[in-house]
């Protein structure tokens, strides 16, 4: 179940100038332009490559086949809470695996990073217990970039409404895309309580651009494929122009298990299984990892040698470290009109008044709410009917019936702080079907990520009781143990003690291996990591350009 | 199922809409033939994972979670033939703990009924005690989530006959839609009309 469009094929021993670990999110972006910049590239990804007429409306088969998805028969991991705990078998990420990664099934929601973000430490000052330190590069430096993700990818949104803003160069290249019910009701409860509601940037064009077709609000983004190809989705986007340039090779079915370094420890390309099992070495010049933040810091520590024993690139110890899943908070109530959320996009609205939550309430945190409907019909089975209902039978039966198209949803997402315990790294006993040591993931929410979550859920209550929500309910705030957003595993600085990567998202240790994807991340954000992992691609390939025409790779 | 030819006279209906904003329905119909898929009829066909009597327990027990009333239940939505379906093709890996649950069930009902042969042959009243009293297991749970997937699953996956758990909720499977989505923002863009 490939697309075989016709593409340049590289031999293993060819070497070409980059090898990409990854063509998700961050990888197809480095890809199409380093590509675009004359090199040769070949971007191996470990799922296949479908076409978007292949995607399916089916609950069920996506989820249960992890059609698009990590595959946690082949793949398992294991989950602990601290260090001190035994991990156990258990889902405890989940990532796309898929030419075009997790933007292939993510539900678009398409926000920058604020200025804050960049430089949160040191206007806050340090949190014990945790890692937080300021980015090496600020808001300034990348906003080009988001500019060109937002233009190059397709962006729909409405620049200049929001005070919360910050600063851009450019508008949104499309419109907004028409509010449903829930953004009008959101809205006008955010405004009714002082906060300043706006229309949600999403990747999903709201017109046709640059020969795609716009949104047909079919109402299944989050967790399945587009087949319009109206989600900006690397996949119609960066995938096709990166072939087209005739330098690029996109080899999926490819599960690499190590970076390979010459005898002056320098990367000279990455071995990986094919579709068949079988091992080849693909050389190259240079390698860039973008596996996202759980499978990125995995390669590195499966890549140990005589001369990293504690896996490539870890002189500072902190490969794998600092894993920050964002924070989630979900609220929901049911009102008298049908609001039919099951269709179109799942977030019209949005507010980010709570972006740097008051110091005074005493923990540290921020956030964004989004009107989002979260359901699918099976999925409203198993989470739409709140806990005063019985879970079975005619009473539970009538309340699905009742409340589908009458449930509205507001999501928090928030910050998760960088602990350094909280990580990925490589289990003692389990393997993944290729007999490689599976991950293991530690992960305990610091005390303010679960206070911060709490409070945006007690935002999201009282819109929709301002809204005039029947019964507002919540899905309590629990420590979680899987992660969506995989951020901060590899993280860049400029001091190689307490960093991975540089401000280019080159590694400290090796000169000719990069890294770029969530696990560039220093902070989190508030849980919409996506446009920044891509305007980071889209400035990482820039660095790399610049560094490799004027021979410093 | 909708066929091309009903599903291009649906798109006709909104012609208008399509054409405003770029899509044609031959270009709709085009990127949906997979998203919409035939479904499933395996009425009549020997059960490859069930005894019959372990399908006639399963089947009492799914009736229990959605029960026929004056709309369809799990029986109508061919819930059996669903996961008789699933855990045959789709996840042959969850054939053990399905089956163990389905044994901690007939265990129960014995258990709390020492005459009972089985499930299935416990009066309805007895079955919801039965139930009942291990609502919070994981046998449970797993029992009860084969249930609500097979009710609102895909018809292409065996179950949801008809599609009678999306009418129940109202779930449409359209694939297309315009503006106005629902009553509220119908409601405003009425009001904005009238302004202008």
């Amino acid at each position: 179940m490939s697309a075989s469009p016709q593409q340049r094929k590289y031999k293993l021993t060819d070497q070409v100038d980059f090898l990409i670990v990854g063509c998700g999110a961050s990888g197809s972006v480095l890809a199409r332009e380093l590509s675009r910049n004359g090199f040769s590239v070949v971007a191996l990804e470990q799922g296949p490559w479908l076409d978007r007429k292949q995607f399916t409306h089916d609950e069920y088969r996506v989820q249960a086949q992890n059609l698009l998805t990590n595959n946690p028969q082949k793949q398992p991991t294991t989950f602990r809470k601290t260090p001190n705990d035994t991990a156990k078998k258990r889902q405890a990420v989940v990532y796309g695996r898929i030419v075009g990664g997790g933007t292939v099934h993510f539900t678009a929601n398409y926000w920058r990073f604020h200025e804050i973000d960049f430089i949160e430490a040191s206007k806050k000052g340090t949190i014990a217990g945790t890692g937080f330190a300021d980015w090496p590069i600020t808001y300034s430096d990348l906003e080009p970039y988001y500019t060109k993700a937002e233009w190059e990818l397709g962006v729909s949104g409405q620049a200049g409404v929001s005070p919360f803003d910050p600063p851009r160069s450019k508008p949104y290249p499309l419109p907004p895309m028409p509010v449903k019910s829930s953004g009008v009701l959101f809205e006008q409860a955010a405004r009714k309580l002082g906060y300043h509601p706006f229309p949600a940037p999403v990747a999903v064009i709201s017109q046709a651009y640059q020969g795609r077709l716009p949104c047909a609000h079919c109402g299944f983004c989050q967790g399945f494929g587009c087949e319009m190809g109206a989600k900006s989705s690397p996949l119609p986007t960066m995938v096709p122009q990166a072939v087209a340039t005739g330098r690029c090779e996109i080899r999926p079915h490819s599960y690499v298990r190590k970076i390979e370094l010459n005898s002056s420890g320098r990367a000279i390309g990455a071995v990986y299984f094919d579709e068949h099992g079988k091992e080849n070495l693909q050389h190259a010049k240079a390698v860039i990892v973008s596996s996202n933040g759980s499978e990125t810091p995995r390669l590195l520590l499966l890549s140990k040698s005589n001369r990293f024993p504690d896996g490539l690139a870890n002189s500072s110890g902190l490969v794998g470290k600092y894993l920050m899943f964002n924070t989630d908070a979900l609220a929901q109530g049911t009102f008298e009109h049908p609001l039919n959320e099951y269709k179109s996009i799942e977030v019209t609205r949005i507010v980010q008044d709570f972006y740097e939550i008051d110091a005074k309430l005493g923990f540290y945190g921020g956030g964004g709410l989004g009107a989002r409907f979260l359901w699918n019909p099976i999925s409203f089975a198993f989470g739409g009917v709140p806990p005063t209902v019985p879970q079975w039978g005619s009473e539970y039966k009538k309340y699905l019936a009742k409340n589908f198209n009458y449930t509205m949803m507001i999501m928090g997402h928030g910050t998760s702080l960088p602990v350094a315990d909280n990580s990925i790294s490589l289990d003692d006993t389990v393997k993944d079907a290729w007999g490689l040591p599976a991950m293991r993931v530690t992960y305990k929410d610091h005390p303010d990520d679960l206070k911060t979550s709490n409070f945006l859920n007690q935002k999201s209550l009282e819109i929709l009781a301002t809204a005039g929500a029947q019964n507002p309910w919540s899905f309590p705030i629990e420590e979680q143990n899987l992660g969506y957003h995989l951020l901060g595993t590899c993280r860049m600085g400029t001091d190689p003690k307490s960093s991975v990567i540089n401000a280019d998202h080159r590694t400290h240790d090796v000169p000719n291996l990069f890294l770029c994807d969530g696990s560039s991340m220093v902070t989190g954000g508030r849980g919409q990591p996506t446009c920044t992992i891509q305007a980071l691609a889209f400035r990482a390939a820039d660095r790399i350009t610049s560094l490799a025409k004027t021979g410093r790779i | 199922m909708t066929t091309r030819r009903t599903f291009l006279s649906q798109a006709a209906a909104s012609l208008s809409v399509l054409y405003m904003t770029g899509i044609t329905p031959d270009l709709l119909s085009q990127a949906h033939e997979h998203a919409k898929a035939a479904p499933l009829n395996l009425d009549g066909q020997p059960f490859r994972f069930f005894t019959p009597q372990q399908a006639a327990d399963y089947e009492a027990f799914a009736v229990q979670i959605f029960p026929t009333d004056d709309t369809p239940g799990a029986k109508e939505a061919n819930v059996v033939r669903f996961v008789d379906f699933a855990l045959s093709e789709i996840e042959p890996h969850n054939k053990e703990d399905f089956a163990k649950a389905l044994h901690a069930l007939n265990d129960q009902a014995k258990k709390a009924n020492p005459q009972a042969a089985s499930f299935a042959a416990l009066a309805p009243a007895k079955q919801t005690e039965v139930m009942k009293s291990m609502e919070k297991s994981d046998d449970f749970g797993i029992l009860r989530a084969y249930t609500l997937v097979g009710f609102f699953c895909d018809p292409a996956d065996g179950g949801n006959k008809d599609k009678v758990g999306w009418k129940l909720i109202g779930f449409k499977d359209d694939f297309y839609y315009a503006p106005p989505f629902g009553y509220y923002d119908e409601q405003l863009m009425n009001e904005q009309k009238e302004k202008a």
